[in-house]
């Protein structure tokens, strides 16, 4: 299954027009940000809404190191991880001393805490106007290039999130999530493991963010607002938050849908609002939940 | 910085606190009962705004009184609208998992924002103010549009009204009943349904309302309603959820805040109003109003 | 003088304004297996919560081999020897018997960092054993929800003992159980004191269960230890009796 739709990735370029090569970077992309963030939601079973917080991060970090100090893109990319470690760090310390909708709250203002911060300091970030010029190297600004090498950093990022998720780490995030109480008695501090991966998800998310921005060529403030902190929950929820792919599938159906939809109409909002609700209320697993059951009711026939 | 300028800021800051109040009142009533934390509540608040105008441009052609009259039309029109999403969407979604009710408040946001465009178009909207209320009067020397006097009228209205109901009155001691035990309340043969439909629809009214009535200052503008939803919870994180008392001093306390940062930090208002956030729900998850058992 | 693997002095629980224990003195040596009874409501949960750190108590002092472990986090209570099986079975009911396990060996082996190695690969031999232990390696592959409620007794009696622990709580470890199981399950329990020497404590319903495996009975009676000593004594003792009135004893 990997294997095949690896393949895809790599052929699919091949095939299309270069447009639907911008659609395919920009779903890879998202798919990273959903994928971190279901390490905290659907692993750990806390919403954070305050996640592009650290996406903006990682997206500013590469966007000022490259325009500013001209770092190449490769060391950006690590240096953008760690500052949103670094952020996660001393902002998920009092996320974590909280849970259900207080902890969405409390990452929701600190999301909008960055946003502000960003949107202010003008002169270092360019304040509402953002981050212009910011421009991939020599060799990867042709968008076929780049493609790739968004997919080569998506899959190394991918696979490490999925040997996180299967260790014992991940099993105990799970078991944080199905029983918290049980988990402390077995003893397990809870807080610590929250914390650890709160930063780890952010870590993935500044990535994502980093790609961003050589492949838009410019960051905005926009990037960390709590508009944007709901686009993981949408993609994790859409393609089912339970299943390590879940957050892809959501990604590659929203991405595509977008694209597809703001080109008849300008009503993507009401269209994508309608979806999600359809989605929360008839397809509690996502489209995954959706596929185990048409294949168990195969297997049963 | 002399009297008249702090007196002026000061006034600012309260009428600022006020429209809050007026906004996050329903927000909080409705979660303080339902548990349901309603993203849209701006949205629903911008579209009390762009139903004010409405009723206003229609009525102006033949009353003078239009816009007193637009004003309470616009709110009794949301409390039917807010009534008809309970009963078609809220519903079912009492009892899911906050994640998922969350989502479907937050795309009603989307939906609505979207029906607003295409219902109202994307131009400002501005309502010509009636003779009485162009002019500002003059507190100790402060100058102070006079509009909001009236503003002040009906934020005290609501907040006075919204205690008097849920103190004093059959109805609103059920509410309260209905907060810490729903089954006890439905076992009495009351039905828990009809209490909800009736307690978001009149958290809606609230903000529709305070929509029509933020209508005449300035303009009406697609994308109000984003900017201030997350004020919202800023005050009711800080008054405490649920807590009446709490979402009066809490909008307050944002106001003045805003007001007088503008001064010293102009950027830095909003940041200054997060990091108060942050801190509260830090520190006292339950707000300063709020009570530790609702956790 | 027997070492005392427990010992609680002067301990006091309030919820509100209800009080519920009062100034309770225990002792528990090292080694034995002993049981604490009295009605619903006096308190014996209460109790455990407290030794375990579920609950903060108001006053009084918790000792583990004489270390003070009054009000300490539950992970590090957890850690140093004190396992605790539920009353209601407090399991992970998402995931299989096997996986239920498997997490509390980890947790005991701290392994739970580790991000790099699949959790599949570890900790297979101490979890089948445990399975067996329990009796539950017919089961390992069903998801801990459905089980019984005999067989989620027997996974909360394997999650707590994974922690490998000098000393076990056990909140009615046979409810629920059939006349076959609640053998098996004492049998068992009595074994780890034996050979391992593990100390029990538990509370229980069953009288059989209580005069068949307890070398010390305490009763507490509204929030208070009215009676403690050798199990027949207890039965003959007169208090005991009066608040049992109406209840077999």
């Amino acid at each position: 299954m990997l294997i095949f739709l690896s393949g895809l990735f790599f052929i699919l370029p091949l095939i299309v027009k270069e447009f639907w090569v911008h659609i395919l970077s920009e779903i890879l992309i998202h798919a990273l940000f959903a994928l971190s963030f279901n390490l905290i939601f659907g692993y750990m079973g806390q919403l954070s809404f305050g996640h592009a917080a650290y996406y903006g991060i990682g997206a500013y970090t590469t966007g000022l190191l490259m325009v500013k100090a001209d770092l190449p893109l490769l060391y950006c990319l690590p240096i953008s991880m760690l500052t949103a470690g670094i952020f996660a760090l001393v902002l998920g310390f009092f996320c974590v001393k909280l849970r259900g909708i207080y902890f969405a709250i409390l990452t929701m203002a600190f999301g909008q805490l960055v946003y502000y911060i960003i949107f202010q300091s003008y002169s270092f970030t360019g304040g509402d106007n953002g981050l212009q010029g910011i421009n991939p190297p020599e060799m990867l600004k042709n968008i076929y290039n780049y493609y790739y090498f968004t997919l080569i950093v998506f899959i190394v990022a991918s696979f490490l999130l999925y040997k996180i998720g299967e260790s014992p780490f991940g099993y105990t995030l799970r078991a944080i999530r199905d029983n918290a109480e049980r988990t402390e008695f077995l003893g397990i501090n809870v807080k610590r493991y929250m914390h650890i991966n709160f930063v780890i998800a952010a870590m993935f998310a500044g990535l994502a963010g980093a790609l961003w921005g050589p492949f838009s060529r410019s960051v905005s403030p926009d990037l960390c607002n709590w508009q944007h902190s709901g686009i993981p929950v949408f993609m994790s929820v859409l393609g089912g938050p339970f299943n390590f792919f879940g957050p892809l599938a959501g990604s590659i159906i929203y991405t595509l849908l977008m694209a597809i939809v703001t080109g008849y109409t300008e009503y993507w909002p009401l269209i994508s609002g309608t979806i999600i609700i359809t989605v929360v209320l008839l397809l509690p697993d996502g489209f995954f939940g959706l596929f185990s059951k048409i294949k168990r009711f195969i297997i049963s026939v | 910085m002399n009297f008249t300028f702090i007196l002026s800021q000061f006034l600012s800051g309260l009428t600022y606190g006020i429209m809050l109040f007026l906004v996050a009142a329903g927000l909080s009533l409705i979660f303080g009962v339902m548990n349901i934390l309603n993203f849209a509540h701006a949205t629903f608040w911008l579209i009390g705004a762009y139903f004010c105008y409405s009723f206003w441009s229609y009525l102006n052609q033949s009353l003078s009184i239009a816009l007193w009259l637009s004003i309470p039309l616009a709110a009794i029109a949301m409390a039917i609208i807010g009534a008809f999403i309970e009963i078609v969407l809220i519903r079912r979604i009492y009892k899911r998992e906050l994640y998922e009710q969350l989502l479907i408040t937050y795309s009603l946001t989307l939906i609505l924002g979207d029906l607003i465009k295409i219902f109202w178009g994307v131009t400002d909207k501005l309502i010509e103010r009636p003779e009485i209320i162009r002019k500002p009067i003059f507190i100790l020397g402060a100058p102070f549009d006079s509009y909001f006097i009236f503003v002040y009228l009906v934020g005290f209205l609501v907040a006075v009204g919204l205690w008097w109901f849920l103190r004093f009155t059959r109805y609103g001691h059920i509410i309260k009943a209905a907060v810490y035990s729903r089954e006890m309340v439905s076992a009495l043969g009351i039905p828990i349904p009809k209490i909800y439909t009736f307690v978001f629809a009149l958290g809606i009214f609230i903000a529709g309302l305070a929509g029509a009535v933020q209508a005449p200052i300035g303009s009406v503008t697609l994308g109000m309603d984003i900017a201030i939803i997350i004020q919202a919870f800023c005050v009711v994180v800080i008054g405490g959820f649920g807590s009446l008392i709490g979402t009066f001093v809490g909008a307050l306390i944002i106001g003045e805040i805003y007001s007088f940062a503008i001064l010293f930090w102009p950027g830095g208002a909003m940041v200054l109003i997060f990091v108060i956030t942050a801190a509260v729900l830090i520190v006292r998850p339950w707000g300063l109003f709020g009570s530790p058992t609702r956790m | 003088m027997e070492k005392k693997i427990l010992t609680i002095k002067n301990l006091r629980k309030s919820f509100g304004t209800y009080q519920v224990l009062t100034d309770v003195n225990y002792e528990l040596p090292d080694g034995m297996i002993a049981a604490i009874i009295g009605p619903n409501g006096a308190g014996k949960s209460t109790l455990f919560n407290l030794i375990t750190g579920y609950h903060h108590l108001d006053k009084g002092t918790v000792l583990f081999n004489d270390i003070d472990i009054t009000n300490w986090k539950r992970h590090k209570i957890a850690h140093i020897g004190i396992s605790r099986a539920f009353q209601v079975s407090n399991i992970y009911p998402r995931l299989s018997t096997y996986e239920n396990v498997r997490q509390a060996v980890l947790a005991q082996q701290k392994k739970t960092l580790n991000i790099f190695t699949s959790a599949s690969k570890l900790a297979k031999i101490e979890t089948e054993e445990l399975l067996e232990l329990t009796g539950l390696i017919e089961n390992k592959g069903i998801i801990a929800g459905v089980l019984s409620q005999g067989d989620k007794k027997k996974l909360e009696l394997a999650l707590a003992l994974a922690g490998k622990p000098r000393l076990l709580l056990l909140d009615e470890p046979t409810a629920g159980m059939s006349a076959e199981e609640t053998f098996e399950t004492m049998e068992l329990v009595k074994r780890l004191n034996k050979n391992v020497g593990v100390t029990i404590l538990f509370t229980e319903h069953d009288i059989s269960v209580i005069f068949g495996y307890a070398m010390r009975l305490s009763v507490l009676y509204q929030g208070k230890i009215i009676a403690d000593g050798l199990p027949e004594e207890v039965r003959k003792n007169e208090d005991v009796q009066k608040c049992y009135l109406g209840e077999e004893i």
